[in-house]
């Protein structure tokens, strides 16, 4: 390869990043530094509607340890070239392993893997960024340890420290992942290494027990940012339940979101319903049950609500279709199952249990996931339109009922006008709702590529002028997902970055902070 | 249980090969990265069926890191080379998987 085509981090010569290389090389070894254009392939393999080379990187480095991020991390500030940390780089859809900017090179602590503390009285684990769920997954089994995680729905190949950071969402009462992570070690721009928490006590044994430390708590701002890179993470285990109760609440019609959300809000709020419930729409259920969108229709254009409403008669599958479970013991989740029924039938769901479940593709991967077992079930979704392009539009809604409804109408109506189907569902935090759509398209198509962004654009501003912000974003739009959150806060970020990263070498650009 | 620090701070991730099963990335061999990885979207009526397709193994190996439409990649440091030489080999090799 000529050093033309060479694809150097901006303002860096060929010279200085030859020289660097050479001093990282001899950090990790020079069979885990990757610089040349076949190796790096799948760094730069995305779903995003953008082209490949916005998100080429320059090399793909793999630390094993803290001591070596440190000494990469001096190499970069002294040659001003970046590093894009990733974990299991299975951010798909957001990003995956790419890098957030052209030129950056990927730190990649895949090789990081170890589980290095599960204690099971107090129920916590201490995992490095490498590790996955199925390799947590395979720990607890294999020791018969009854524990349980939240994972998403990539779970099989993606870990709970990249998830957590990018403040990624799970399925089981422990869903809300940054909320039961707790203590971090990270290396700092400097080579610095801070523990949060307790952790920054020596001796101490409180670091996966007790979040706060003393003074200002500083775990979030390691989280969608770029102010450090997370080596290892506490997180919390939940005790497997005696008896856990999933369940699926079936709706006709789309506009019957409204009755399901007041219905199942008070529910959340006590937390007789101690899990996020998911509230799927059609469109979201067809793919992995599986259904073939070319066999209902194959026109231009988004797919007609009647072909919509053919393909709930034919497979059983609702407008909406509420997932949630009870997990206690028996007599607790009988009393509640009853509250559950009550609230169906008062509402017109028809409730369908684990049993009669049986042989449903789409059920049964949920049901997996609301107990914590990894799978890749979701990724039927990608079969829906074929072609590998995915993007997730993802704005925060109130928990009510005339929101979602006003929200998904919205959605729809944007996503029809470019050609493409409302493949969306909703999650209930607490008191919020993420509303996770994916923009699905063909991404070996020209036309549709250019589609997906400019219906990607339309919706964030559309939404951002009715108030709602989106939870996360992708690299490609990370910029102007920020910008939609105001000049304040931006100011503020910008600030922390040049204290913490003078050189701006660690991620530049990621959730829009750079220097 | 009596010790309840199970695993404290290993330092090598062979250290764990009894306890934990693998650590990723350091694969027992090619079937079992079938069995944790590829298995989940491709006996899962997700990914297309590969078995007993006489794929060629410089097919699937290229595939495997390069990604392929909806199929994600995948990094040596996920997969190393040998571990995918020998998943390709056993799929390459493999027999139909049997339909009811």
């Amino acid at each position: 390869m000529s050093s033309n085509d060479r694809t150097l981090p901006k303002g860096v010569t060929a010279a200085d990043f030859d020289k660097a290389m050479r001093e990282i090389r001899a950090i990790v070894g020079a069979e885990h530094v990757l610089v040349d254009e076949e190796p790096l392939a799948p760094y730069n393999k995305i779903m995003m509607p953008v082209a490949d080379a916005q998100h080429a990187p320059s090399a793909a480095v793999m630390p094993d340890g803290v001591e070596e991020i440190q000494r990469i991390v001096k190499v970069a500030n002294t040659y001003r070239i970046p590093v894009y940390p990733v974990s299991t780089g299975k951010n798909i859809g957001y990003g995956s392993a790419a890098p957030v900017q052209r030129g950056q090179i990927v730190l990649d602590l895949r090789r990081m893997n170890r589980i290095l503390d599960v204690d099971a009285e107090l129920c916590t684990a201490l995992v490095e960024p490498g590790v996955t769920y199925q390799q947590l997954y395979d720990y607890l089994q294999e020791n018969k340890l009854p524990l349980w995680f939240s994972c998403p729905a990539p779970s099989a190949i993606a870990g709970p420290v990249g998830n957590m950071v990018d403040r990624g969402v799970g399925y089981t009462p422990y869903g809300e992942h940054f909320m039961f992570s707790c203590g971090m070690e990270v290396v700092l721009a400097d080579g610095e290494v801070l523990r949060t928490g307790m952790g920054a006590m020596e001796n101490s044994n409180t670091w996966q027990v007790f979040k706060w430390g003393y003074g200002p708590t500083l775990d979030g701002i390691f989280t969608q940012s770029n102010y450090g890179i997370v080596t290892k993470m506490g997180m919390w285990l939940m005790p497997a339940p005696p008896d856990f109760r999933p369940f699926c609440i079936q709706y006709p019609n789309e506009t019957d979101i409204t009755k399901i959300v007041d219905a199942l809000r008070p529910l959340r709020i006590a937390m007789v319903i101690p899990n996020a419930v998911v509230i799927a729409h059609t469109l979201w259920e067809a793919p992995c049950t599986p259904v073939k969108r070319a066999d209902y229709f194959t026109g231009p254009g988004a797919i007609p609500d009647d072909a919509v409403l053919k393909i709930q008669a034919d497979h059983g599958i609702g407008a909406w279709n509420v997932y949630a479970g009870l997990y206690g013991t028996k007599e607790t989740n009988d009393a509640n199952w009853k509250i559950i029924e009550a609230v169906a039938a008062g509402t017109g769901g028809t409730i369908i249990t684990e049993e009669a479940s049986r042989g449903s593709q789409a059920l049964q991967y949920r049901f997996d996931l609301m107990k914590g077992k990894p799978n890749l079930g979701e990724f039927g979704l990608y079969n829906w339109r074929g072609g590998g392009g995915s993007v997730w539009f993802a704005p925060v809604s109130q928990a009510k009922g005339t929101e979602t409804l006003k929200q998904m109408k919205m959605a729809k109506e944007i996503l029809g006008k470019y050609g493409f189907d409302y493949v969306g569902e909703f999650i209930v935090g607490w008191r919020d709702m993420h509303h996770v759509i994916d923009l699905l398209y063909d991404r070996s198509d020209e036309t549709q590529t250019k589609n997906a962004y400019a219906c990607y654009d339309e919706l964030l501003h559309t939404f951002a002028n009715e108030g709602y912000g989106m939870y996360r974003a992708s690299t490609a739009f990370a910029e102007k997902v920020a910008a939609t959150y105001g000049p304040v806060k931006r100011d503020v970020e910008k600030r922390l970055k040049k204290a913490l990263d003078p050189n701006n070498i660690i991620a530049p650009g990621r959730c829009g902070i750079s220097l | 249980m009596g010790a309840n620090r199970l695993a404290c701070l290993v330092v090598g991730a062979g250290a764990m090969l009894g306890a934990a099963g693998v650590a990723a990335g350091q694969w027992r061999d090619g079937a079992q990265v079938y069995e944790k990885v590829c298995a989940h979207c491709h006996e899962a009526n997700v990914g297309p069926v590969l078995k007993g397709r006489q794929l060629p193994q410089v097919y699937i190996e290229r595939v495997v890191r390069h990604g392929n439409r909806a199929m994600p990649s995948f990094r040596p440091s996920e997969i190393d080379d040998t571990a995918l030489a020998e998943v390709a080999q056993l799929i390459g090799a493999s027999a139909p998987a049997v339909k009811e």
